[in-house]
This record gives C-alpha cells, structure tokens and sequence, in this order.
C-alpha cells in the first residue's frame, strides 16, 4: 500500500523508494528515509496538501504526491 | 590558524560560532538560516573559523550546499569542527563520515546533549571518539556548556597527525576507487575521497576531476562500477551502495557506543504540533498569531512608547535645542536646519524605534522556536497554486524586517526557479521601513483600527507577491518543484538570543537613521529651504516644490496628487523611512506637529491609497543592488524595478476609486 493510504497514527515499513522524484529521494535520504526504515502517518493537510510523516525520530513534511509514490507495509 | 565549522542544517553551528568568535549572527531554528560563508576572529587563539552553511551531504543540491564543497576543495583551512546533533547521530555521522574521509584534523562536537538526554540518549564519548579516531566532546551550544573544552581539543587536534579513517566500500568499488586515484596522480587533495565524491555524483568534484584528466576516462570508471554493482545488487545505484555502506558502519559505532532508554516524558513538539499543523486550524492559528502580534505592536505597548517619544521630540527636546542654539549666538540658517530639518525629518522616523523593537521581538521569537518550519509546511499548498515553494515563505517573512536578508534567504531553496520567483516578489514584502509610514498614516486616520489596517497592509503585500509569483511563472519554464521540511523539535526561545537578534534587525534601522536619513533629510531641507527667490523663501517657492509640483499630476488619479507627497515618494526611493522625514520637512512648516498638518492634507481614503503606494512601488536603493547581485542580470533587475512601479500604480488606482465608488471619502 502507499504511505498516503495508511491510517493516521499507524506506522509501516518502507518496501519501495524507487519511483519517487530523484530529488525529493536524495532529500529523503539524506535525512535517513530509506527502503527497510519505519515511516509513521501523522496528517494530511487539506485541499491535497502536504503530507507530514515520522520517521527515524525525526517529523517530515512532504508533498502528498511524493508522499503517494512511496510503498509501505504494515506488519 | 583557519577552522572550518560543518554540519548538518539546523545542528547549532551558527549558535558555536557566535560563543567561540564572541561575535554575533542571526541564529534560528529552522533548516537554511546560514547561506553564505561567515568569518570570525576566534576569541581564545590565534585563528580565524568560518562558518559554512548546513548540509546533509557534500554532493550539492541547492545553490547554498555548494559553498560548503567549494570551500573544501580551495583547501586553505587547518582543521575541521563537525557538530553533530546528538539526537539525530544516524544520519549525522553520514557528513561526518564524508569529512573525515577529507583527512584534515578534526573534531567532533556533540550538539544538544540536553535534548537527547531527554530522548533518553546515552553516549561513550570516548568509545565514540575511538571508533572515529577523532576527539569527541559533547557541547550545549545554546548555552556555551563544554566549547571552551572543544577549543582545547581542536588545538591540539592540530598538532596531531591528521586521521587516517578508511572504510571498506567492497571489492568492486575499492577497484573502481583505486583505478580513479592512479588516474588522479597529480593531484594535490585527497585522492581517494576525490574519487569516493566522484561516484557520488558530486558535481563540483565531477568539473575538478574532469579539467584536470578530462571526461573520458573517469565517466567510463563510474559507469563500470555502477554496471558491476547492478549485477551484484539489482536496482541499488552507486551513491545508494556508498550510503548504505556508511550506513552499516555507522549502524555499529552507534550500536556500541550509544544507549537509548524510553524518553523521560512524551514529546511535547508533538502534542504542539497537533494543534499548529493541525489539518482546519494551522492557517486560521497563524494568522491570529500575526493579527496578536500587530496588535501587540500597535495597540498594546509600541505605539503609547512611540507616542511618549513624539511628544518628547517635538516639544521639550525642540525647545530646549532651540533656545540652546539661540543663546549660543548661531547662525539662524543652521537652527533652521537643525529645529526643522534634522529634528524634525530625523526625529520623525526615531520615533518609531519602538514598535519596531516590539515587532521584531516577536518575530524573531518565532524564529528561534522553530515555529517557521511549520508555517513553510502550512503554507506550502498556497504557494504551491503561485508556483511557489512553501519553504518560500520564510524569506518573505524575513523581508518583513528588510527585503535584502529576504533576498539573501531565497538561496536555501533548491530549484532555480522558484529561487528566482521569490528574489523577484521579495520586494513587495513590507519592510520595516515602510513601517514607519503605516504607523504615521494608521495613527492619524485609523485611530482605532491600528493593527487591522496595518495587518490589512500586510496580508495585501502576501497577496500581491502571490499573484506576480503566478503571473511571473507563466513565463519560466517548467521545472519540478521538490519539497522536503524538516520539523525540528520546538524549543523555548532563548531570551539572549531572541535580545539580540531584535537588536541586530532593529540597529540597522537605527544607523540608517543616522546616516542615510539624516543626510538626505539635510538636502531635503535644503531643497525646501532655497528657490529661485534666494535662501529663506516660502516653502511653496522653494525648488523642492517647484520640481514636485511638475510630478504631482501623474498620482492625482491615485488621490494623492500635492507636490508634497510627490515630495515623500521621491525620497522613499533611498529609503522608505524618508518618506516620513520629508514630510516632517515639507509639513511641519508653520510649527504644527505633523500628525495634524497631515490629518489635515490627506482623507482617510487618500491615506489609504497612499500607504498601498508606499507598500508597493520602488525597491530602495540598497535593495536594487542585492537584486542584482542575486538573478545575476541588469534586465531582471531593471524588470523587478519596473513591475514594481506598474503594479503600486494599477492597485492605489483601484483602491482609491474602488473606495469611492463604495462612498468612502
């Protein structure tokens, strides 16, 4: 499933980076969101926008169309 | 000596800085505060730190991250301090690892001990320093706690042979690296982290390596490698292979040197953050906090002060430098230039020194919270309808204390274009200058609407500088926008800080005062002083009413067509505080206080207009430079200048006949 589709407050593994923005990847990266790494939904914000997510005890704010290309799955 | 300062962004390199060089520069609590290299003399030794703006990662994104590259490539520096936030060590220690592969002297500071000893963080320092073969010290930054031990430790850091940490990246990219250094033999740097930069597709160290031994060779190096991995790993790219190697390394240094216990108490940022990046109310929270603020500035304590201060200034102060000057025999030519030039034009803008404090006060308490970062996200989906970025946002709201740190700001982001979108809208943002002259016309007018009209002024200048970002990217080409905030943990504004970084913005406007105002209000009265009839003549005979009388014409169809407000505007393109000086010269002929000669020349709705001139109609003089010098071309500037003009002309007009259509006056 897609880390947009979780449920707020469930956290989900990341399965698949791939085919987000090569840029927003690197970012991600960097800030050690990788393939493997826990993710948690905390909210969406409305009228499509931003996607806000824990991971790696850190929060992160991204756009919601990145957030969609990002593959997790709940344990 | 020369000490170069890296990090990740937002880990307290500039808060070091500022304890180890006794100077002071702007720190806040949000990703991107420093984008330009800062030196300082260090305070204890003989040596010079510079502080580089924060990365994650020496391959550069964002036109800031390259500095940073650019400085480790010159090589003209005698040792490293890599801070580290101690709460987020994991993907720290992927810079630090990067540096250390550099091979300078270096040691670690360990950032915010205190926030991870709340996360229940514990460390071995020494195991730490072992495994890294650096000197680790733990620090507080904010507060000073531990730096005088990290200045001990980085002189002698510097006696000591540089380190030597290698890391074993596998087989076929130890090949790879070796067959790149024979390749690099003439070089004077470290080969072997050249080459390690090169597979990462660092592009700095790509154009180095590729004047040096051409393109050729090193591109065939790289792809060979990344086509042995992709048989041995699948889908993994080479920078991908050399970050999760670090990541390994890292992962068992931490696991041995690093204890975590449950956090002594639960997130407060998060609890916070339910209710401000909450889904309905963010926006509607952020704007009350902005409408508090003006209404604190306003209402509350800056304008009574302001006031006090005008009553101070126009009457005893006046009087007594008067008949000081009387009794002192002077020539009556300079009372005059002194009483109704430089007290009155000067003055007129001092007295705003207050609200400016307040305003400042409480912005940069914002700043140092970390509440910016939430804003950026907030905002992101409205600047995204602009073609904008949502991290945009916080150079427009630096512009509110002067347009040219705003312009500066716009460096931290990524893509070009929205970096140009946003230099070429950040004159619109209202400065404090133009502070000076909502105050004058809000005070006299909108007596008891201060902050909602002055607020009002604010929300117009967001709206406009959205809409030309709209209309500006139009005409760019399409370019993918990228948006990535990070949200640190908020934390409690520390008061010396939020003391001095009010101060820093304020004082700038204090000195302009005293320079650039005083003297251009000189020439002003000057101006109004001498005519055609000789020295001494009737105000409406001087040259200055002569020359602004030829150019009022063109704003009487915005209400404001006397020579005197041609007379303000003409002088707000120095600065826009002298536009309240000059109309301290060209009204307070007679003796009246100037609120009252103008209560009298404007209408509320002419005030109105002439305030949503001001907001919008020239960049300053000082600001046209750092335009320049930011988009790089005389014709983006010459545009902003010109946009600018138009745009101040069509709005006043529509403000102005809107409002009498509606049957204001």
């Amino acid at each position: 499933m897609l880390l947009t589709e979780l449920e707020p407050g469930l956290s989900a593994k990341i399965t698949d980076l791939s085919t987000v923005d090569s840029l927003v990847q690197r970012r991600l990266n960097d800030l050690g969101v990788l393939e493997g790494e826990f993710v948690c939904l905390k909210r969406l914000l409305p009228f499509g926008g931003p996607c806000l997510f824990e991971a790696c005890g850190q929060c992160i704010g991204i756009r919601r169309h990145d957030a969609s290309k990002i593959s997790v799955e709940c344990e | 000596m020369e000490v170069a300062l890296f990090g990740n962004p937002n880990t307290g390199k500039t808060s070091l800085f500022n304890i180890l060089t006794g100077s002071y520069a702007f720190v806040g609590n949000w990703s991107g505060v420093t984008v330009e290299k800062k030196v300082g003399q260090l305070k204890n030794h003989d040596g010079r730190l510079v502080d580089l703006p924060g990365l994650y990662a020496l391959a550069p994104l964002s036109s800031d991250e390259t500095v940073a590259t650019r400085f480790l490539l010159r090589n003209s520096f005698t040792s490293i301090i890599n801070i580290v936030d101690a709460s987020q060590m994991a993907r720290n220690l992927q810079l630090t690892i990067e540096l250390l592969e550099f091979g300078k002297p270096m040691v670690i500071g360990l950032n915010m001990v205190d926030v991870a000893k709340h996360l229940g963080i514990v460390f071995d320092t020494l195991k730490l320093s072992e495994c890294l073969r650096v000197p680790v010290v733990p620090i507080v930054a904010r507060t000073g706690r531990g730096c005088a031990r990290l200045e001990e430790m980085l002189a002698s850091a510097c006696s000591d042979p540089a380190p030597s940490f290698q890391l074993d990246y596998g087989e076929e990219a130890e090949a790879a690296i070796k067959r790149m250094t024979r390749l690099l033999k003439e070089e004077t740097l470290n080969k072997r982290w050249l080459a390690i930069q090169y597979f990462q597709g660092n592009r700095i160290v790509m154009d180095r390596v590729h004047r040096k031994v051409g393109d050729e060779i090193p591109r065939k190096i790289a792809a060979d490698l990344s086509q042995k991995l992709k048989e041995k790993n699948g889908r993994l790219t080479v920078p991908q292979w050399i970050h999760r190697k670090r990541k390994k390394v890292i992962e068992a240094v931490l696991a041995d040197a690093v204890q975590r216990k449950a956090p002594s108490k639960p997130a407060f940022s998060d609890r916070l953050d339910a209710v401000l990046t909450h889904k309905w109310l963010g926006l509607p929270i952020f704007f009350t906090l902005m409408y508090l603020i003006f209404y604190a500035t306003f209402n509350w304590i800056g304008t009574p002060v302001s006031d006090q201060l005008d009553a101070f200034f126009s009457g005893p102060l006046t009087d007594w430098t008067g008949a000081a000057l009387t009794s002192l025999g002077v020539l009556p030519f300079i009372r005059d230039v002194i009483l109704d030039g430089i007290i009155a034009g000067v003055g007129g803008v001092l007295v705003f020194v207050p609200q400016i404090f307040v305003l400042f006060f409480f912005i940069s308490w914002m700043e140092d919270s970390g509440y910016m970062a939430r804003v950026a996200l907030v905002m992101d989906r409205f600047m995204q309808m602009a073609g904008l970025n949502g991290k945009a946002f916080i150079p427009l709201v630096i512009g509110f204390g002067c347009n040219i740190p705003g312009i500066m700001a716009a460096r931290s982001i990524d893509q070009p274009k929205e970096r140009l979108l946003t230099i070429l809208i950040s004159p619109l943002m209202s400065c404090s200058a133009r502070l000076t002259v909502y105050s004058l016309f809000a005070g006299v007018f909108f007596k008891s609407h201060q902050a909602l009209v002055v607020l009002s002024l604010y929300v117009l200048s967001i709206a406009m500088a959205l809409i030309m970002a709209k209309i500006f990217s139009q005409f760019m080409k399409k370019e993918r926008s990228v948006f990535v905030v990070e949200l640190p943990p908020y934390r409690l504004p520390n008061l010396r800080t939020i003391i001095r970084s009010t101060w820093d913005k304020a004082r700038g406007f204090v000195r302009k005062a005293m320079t650039f105002i005083l003297g251009g209000t000189v020439l002003v009265w000057l101006l109004s002083y001498t005519g055609p009839g000789g020295l001494n003549v009737a105000i409406n005979h001087s040259f200055l009413a002569i020359v602004c009388t030829a150019i009022a014409p063109l704003a009487a169809p915005l209400g404001f067509g006397t020579w005197q407000a041609a007379s303000g505007l003409i002088t707000g393109f120095l600065a826009k505080e002298a536009v309240v000086s000059t109309f301290g010269i060209v009204y307070s002929a007679g003796g009246a206080s100037l609120t009252d000669v103008v209560g009298q020349a404007f209408t509320p709705l002419q005030a109105y207009s002439f305030m949503v001139f001001t907001l919008l109609y020239i960049p300053c003089i000082s600001t046209v430079p750092a335009i320049r010098h930011e988009t790089g071309t005389r014709k983006l500037t010459l545009l902003t200048v010109g946009y600018c003009v138009l745009l101040a002309y069509i709005v006043s007009f529509i403000v102005y006949h809107g409002g009498l259509l509606l049957g204001f006056h």
